[in-house]
């Protein structure tokens, strides 16, 4: 009787494999612990013996296939047996998850209709912008991107339908809908695709991260974004030992009235019994309401922030980050900048046209990855892409989070193009103005936090790309030069590396790029 | 009650268990021609025999594997270690069979085997002869480990351990062999496990201390009872189980804990009890469990920078006045 | 304990009488035709061939055994039915263990006894139940030669409170203190002085069992077998070790393992008794084995015997096998002794009753696989109890 063979467990942590090559063709005869195919694991390359005698009917995982633990992968049986009923026969792809890219969203979209009604959403939506993202990038990076497409188009369509629904005031609604497939199906077919294009486009990003130079913000603005609140919660906490703690339960003590004579101003114990400053009594009947914790303010979740919960809760789990910090001399920039908006100012006599730090780094960055072209690369299952333009994601802070606009082909554009149009960019983020294929298919991400006075700072990988460069401010310290100390200043940037993709020494010599680069920062003008 | 040693207490245990027992023999190097090599053995072999006292070659890992061998089918080792030391290279027998062989068996099997050895620091030995092995050893499950201060407590907890079914580890101190104390006669004075002791009463800090650190702690409780600071001192005795309640109990008086002991500092004993400390007695504490340990350093052989190295009283009272503060 | 004559000089080696690998180690001593080892019709019939090249192996068991037995009522075909019945069932077993972990139902290490099963065989024939028998991780083979049930031992394999070790175990650590199976062991070399161990504890009561410890020739470089051989010789233990030398360690042959191809050699330096032999059937195996056990139980004295054999399947399940060659693997299975038994007590007229075994045994492997399908995991109130003997110590 035919029986199916399942892709073997070939070592301990295997989850699934890969048939390398195929040792028995279908209608060989098979005998136990013969050799039927190699097979892939995460260890090694495996052989996979049979456990059984007889024929090989028919092979339902084609070499180079994947195939998780347990599926089926061959049949063997009595030679002629007939093997119809096992991975439906005529020509249909295999069970098996192909090598190739996924594209099961789209035809799941096709076939279920109607009684998926959250899947053929997804798919729905995904197909438009995936479509436009292959024009964009002329279909040369394959399924691969499409799927990466597909799901950042997902979570536009999220977002979207947010949107949607805050337009017509549905606020509670909204989350209904967001979660419950049915209801959010129903509530999509009522809405006008034009809708879409008026959506914002899903927050794609980092974290708190933020584009633009020092102090003085040139394109971007900080933004509204409440950022780091460096006050909110240090202010109004008592500290005071555990066994403090336990006594003012007990005793009904009001602990705010005391001084604590501990380390950082901690109560213990003595501080309560030698001066009886906050006498129990006297204290009780005032602070008997304010014992309660005050309730914290509910703030509900936009889109934008799931969005964000979402992907980089993702990231920084799913894609093994590591960082990798340099500290330039920015001394030579600093002058560079002061020279060319210097010179701008006298040539168009206008004052408002200045190049910001932000778009020299942008353009040395994009250079940088020209040369170094394996950290413009992301990783998919099957192959690493390395990307063959430079568009690069630049975050900026806007109301409730933050957006990633790309600015494409940056190495291609002049720094005074890529400051207007980074300008532009930062401004249409903020009002909302973005197109979604404005923030799509980025290949490197920057994030600037310099504006807030951060020196330096490791950011979150916006998937898919490969890595994302985080920069500080520009510093004013003592540095040495020759054998003198003089007034220096310096810049640190961190890259969060996938390490799938980036390895430390890649890494390292994009960021020796970026620094001879930004240290001999004429050649930005020149590139 | 009789005036003994501790060397002569440990002996003593020794001796009434393997008159008692037939099963009960020992093992090392030297325990038997030699007499010792810190002459706790001596006058056994000649007691007993060579059948029951046994020389053994260099082989730590060769005698402690037979032991535990001849512990799985009946019979009951005490391993002696010329010092805890040398432990490290029967570490896999004690690790991957001494301790799991009850449970890889199903529970088949037990292993009632008694390692003993003088543990910690000696005078001026070096760094590869100074080590505190309880700290190690108190990490695996499957193992129990003792570590007594006084002749009676020696003599107690060996008897006890003994007549365990289970691996104990035993250990003594080079430095404390010396020290007299009365120790019950009787053929029956049993310590049990897992029972620590309260050796001086305070009211305001707490010093939770084992072996040989439990008389430098008395020294810094006494030089802090001249200022009026009075420091309940409690000796564990007992690693691996851990008396929970007693310091509980004491700390919930004192409401300040120092843990003091020998061997490093990064996830020992103390950092244990500062564990239990401040999840079974949070609410009672008024400031961190500090622990007074050797320094993150190997033992320096010179004689001024291994006292140093090693906690002395004073940074015992240090501690003291951080948890009071009084830094 | 430790023998006050150990200075006499007394102590030399006695390499046992069939001495294949290392003619000139032989010795006068050695007693040619003693015990149950004297072989029926040893002269005369030359062995297969020589293993390796320089060994013209003289093989004590000779050629054709098996069967009918030449005379000898030790080599009855019942005795190898038996013998046949107890290999067949280890190799079934290690067939399907292989089966089930390819379906995932057995986690973590497995490494298979497979082309070695006369040696557990053989050993088991030649100990008294209570004797001690030890193993490595490789345990399978010992631990069902030993009587344990396939239902207890698939069903450790599968993680079931109903196996051997009640599901605590696993592969490598095959315990049944009833069958004097006591125990296999994952670190290399580990168990040698606890077999020791055991050794002196039957010296120690007198109690006239002897330890049988099992390892590859991977353990002999590791300290723990020379300081076990070295007490067991100076103590003198009864004890017979047995190395399963199946060419590799792991993937590593045996000639970048060790600067002698003898692993026999090792007991010179510790003036112990020696034997050493290439696997030519199972009735040969236990001759040779039934001379170390009778010098142990007797005189009360070790042996290390070296068994050269092959393992047909990888060191475990995730070895990729690139280490040796297909033709080797292939060659080495036509000297399956299993098969070669078949075909010996075929040829005597015995294919019925082989049929039955074979049947018998399916029936039995079948049954295995599904109780240990069936039975139920064990508890985390396992864990506590089998921890420590006495109360949990936290």
């Amino acid at each position: 009787m035919a029986k199916v063979l399942e892709m073997p467990k070939l070592s301990p942590t295997m989850e699934e494999g890969q048939i390398s090559a195929w040792h028995k063709k279908e209608g060989d005869a098979v005998a136990v612990d013969d050799l039927l195919a190699e097979v892939e694991t995460d260890k090694a390359t495996m052989e996979f013996r049979s456990f059984d005698k007889g024929t090989l009917l028919k092979i339902l995982a084609p070499a180079g296939s994947v195939v998780k633990l347990g599926e089926p992968v061959a049949v063997v049986g009595n030679a002629g047996e007939d093997v119809s009923s096992f991975g439906g026969g005529g020509g249909d792809k295999p069970k098996a998850k192909s090598a190739k890219g996924d594209a099961k969203a789209p035809e799941k979209g096709e076939t279920d209709k109607g009684t998926t009604p959250k899947a053929d959403k997804t798919a729905k939506k995904a197909e438009a912008p995936a479509a436009e993202g292959a024009e964009d990038t002329g279909d040369a990076e394959g399924e691969a991107e499409a799927e990466a497409q597909a799901d950042e188009a997902e979570a536009q369509a999220d977002e979207a339908e947010a949107q949607a629904d805050e337009a017509e005031a549905q606020a509670d609604e909204a989350e209904a809908q967001a979660d419950e497939p049915p209801a959010s199906g129903t509530a999509k077919k009522t809405r006008p695709p034009a809708r879409q294009g008026a959506a914002r486009p899903r927050a794609a990003k980092a974290d708190a991260d933020h584009d633009d130079d020092d102090d003085e913000a040139a394109g971007a603005e900080p933004a509204e974004a409440e950022g780091p609140s460096s006050t909110a919660g240090s202010t109004g906490r008592v500290k005071a030992s555990p066994y403090v703690r336990k006594l003012a339960r007990e005793q009904d003590l009001d602990l705010r009235g005391v001084r604590g004579t501990g380390p950082n101003g901690r109560i213990v114990a003595r501080d309560l019994s030698a001066p009886p400053a906050a006498g129990p009594k006297a204290a009780t009947s005032a602070r008997a309401p304010s014992a309660a914790l005050a309730e914290p303010e509910k703030r509900p979740l936009s889109m934008m922030r799931k969005a964000i919960a979402r992907r980089l809760t993702e990231s920084k789990q799913t894609v093994p980050h590591f960082y990798l910090t340099i500290d330039i001399d920015a001394d030579p920039l600093h002058a560079l900048r002061e020279q060319i908006n210097a010179d701008l100012a006298g040539a168009t006599g206008d004052e408002a046209v200045k190049v910001s730090f932000n778009d020299l780094l942008i353009k040395a960055v994009a250079i940088a990855l020209t040369r170094v072209p394996e950290c413009n690369a992301q990783f998919t299952p099957e192959a690493i892409l390395v990307h063959t333009r430079v568009d690069i994601s630049v975050a900026v802070a806007v109301p409730d989070g933050l957006l990633t606009p790309v600015l494409r082909d940056a190495d291609h554009k002049s720094v005074l193009e890529i400051s207007s149009e980074v300008r532009d960019l930062a401004t249409r983020a903020k009002g909302k103005k973005l197109k979604p294929e404005e923030m799509l298919n980025g290949t490197f991400s920057i994030s600037n936090l310099g504006m807030f006075g951060i020196d330096e700072f490791s950011a979150v990988i916006n998937p898919p790309e490969g890595a994302i460069l985080a920069v500080g401010q520009l510093r004013r310290e003592p540095v040495v030069r020759g054998d003198a100390v003089v007034p220096g200043r310096r810049l640190a940037m961190t890259l969060s590396c996938d390490h799938r993709v980036v390895d430390g020494a890649v890494g390292a010599t994009f960021l020796k790029a970026l620094r001879q680069l930004l240290e001999h920062p004429s050649q930005i003008l020149l590139l | 009650m009789s005036e003994l040693r501790y060397r002569e207490a440990v002996r003593a245990a020794m001796v009434e268990e393997m008159e008692r027992d037939e099963r009960v023999f020992l093992v090392g190097e030297e325990v038997g021609h030699y007499q010792g090599a810190y002459k706790v053995s001596e006058g056994m072999l000649e007691r007993f025999g060579p059948k029951r006292v046994l020389d053994a070659p260099i082989t730590e890992s060769g005698f402690t594997g037979i032991s535990i061998g001849a512990a799985m089918v009946g019979l009951r080792p005490i391993v002696e270690y010329m010092t805890w030391n040398f432990s490290a290279v029967a570490f896999d027998q004690i690790l991957n069979n001494a301790a799991k062989v009850r449970q890889m068996s199903g529970g088949q099997l037990k292993v009632p085997i008694v390692l003993r050895a003088p543990n910690a620091s000696a005078r001026q030995v070096g760094s590869q002869h100074s080590h505190a092995m309880e700290h190690f050893y108190a990490h695996i499950p499957g193992l129990k480990v003792i570590a007594p201060s006084t002749p009676a407590d020696a003599k107690g907890l060996l008897k006890t351990a003994i007549r365990d079914d289970d691996p104990v580890l035993f250990m003594e101190s080079e430095t404390l062999y010396n020290i007299k104390g009365e120790v019950p006669d009787s053929t029956e004075h049993l310590v049990p496990f897992g029972k620590a002791q309260v050796v001086r009463e305070g009211r305001d800090v707490t010093i939770i201390s084992y072996s040989r650190m439990v008389h430098v702690s008395l020294d810094a409780a006494n030089q802090l009872a001249k200022e009026g600071i009075e420091c309940e001192v409690i000796d564990l005795r007992s690693l691996r189980p851990l008396d929970e309640a007693t310091m509980v109990q004491s700390v919930t008086k004192t409401h300040r804990a120092v843990v003091a002991h020998e061997g490093w500092p990064y996830g020992g004993v103390g950092a244990e009890v500062a564990d239990r400390l401040q999840r079974l007695a949070f609410d009672e504490l008024d400031a961190p469990v500090l622990r007074a340990t050797q320094l993150d350093f190997p033992m320096p052989y010179n004689a001024k920078l291994e006292q140093y190295v090693i906690p002395q009283a004073s940074r015992i009272i240090e501690k003291i006045r951080e948890v009071l503060y009084q830094a | 304990m430790p023998d006050q004559d150990r200075d006499s000089g007394e102590r030399r080696a006695r390499p046992a009488a069939r001495q294949s690998g290392a003619p000139e180690a032989r010795d006068a001593d050695a007693k040619p035709s003693t015990g149950p080892g004297s072989p029926g019709g040893a002269p005369g019939a030359p062995s297969p061939g020589p293993r390796s090249p320089g060994e013209a192996a003289e093989s004590g068991a000779g050629g054709s055994a098996a069967g009918s037995g030449g005379g000898d009522p030790s080599r009855s075909v019942e005795t190898h039915l038996t013998f046949y019945r107890q290999m067949l069932q280890i190799r079934r077993f290690e067939e399907e263990a292989a089966r089930a972990y390819a379906q995932g139902k057995i986690g973590g290490f497995l490494h298979l006894y497979i082309g070695q099963e006369p040696i557990a065989v053989a050993a088991n024939a030649v100990l008294r139940p209570d004797d001690y028998a030890i193993e490595t991780y490789r345990d399978h083979g010992l631990a069902l030669a030993r009587g344990m049930s396939a239902r207890a031992a698939m069903a450790e394999l599968f993680g079931k409170v109903t196996g051997c070790s009640k599901g605590l175990g696993g592969s490598m650590h095959f315990f049944d203190v009833e069958h004097g199976m006591l125990g296999g062991y994952g670190i290399v070399g580990g168990h040698i002085p606890v077999a020791a161990g055991t050794a002196f504890a039957s010296k120690y009561r007198g109690d006239g069992r002897v330890t049988m410890v099992f390892f590859g020739e991977g353990a002999v470089s590791i300290g723990d077998f020379h300081e076990g051989m070295s007490l067991a010789a100076l103590w003198k233990l009864p004890i017979v070790f047995v190395c399963e030398n199946n060419e590799y360690s792991m993937g590593t042959p045996l000639s970048r393992t060790m600067s002698v191809e003898d692993v026999s050699m090792k007991a010179l330096g510790y003036g112990m008794a020696r034997d050493r032999f290439f696997v030519e059937d199972v009735f040969q195996v236990r001759d040779h084995l039934a001379e170390a056990v009778e010098r142990a139980r007797t005189l009360s004295e070790p042996t290390l015997v070296e068994i050269r054999t092959y393992r047909f399947r990888g060191h475990s399940m995730s070895d990729p096998g690139k280490y040796r060659t297909p033709a080797e693997l292939e060659e080495r299975k036509k000297k399956d002794v299993l098969l070669r038994s078949r075909s010996d007590i075929a040829a005597a007229g015995f294919e019925k009753q082989l049929e039955a075994i074979e049947a018998e045994i399916e029936a039995e492997i079948t049954d295995a696989i599904r109780f240990a399908d069936e039975s139920p995991e064990p508890g985390p109130e396992l864990l506590e109890q089998t921890t420590y003997a006495g109360p949990f110590a936290r």
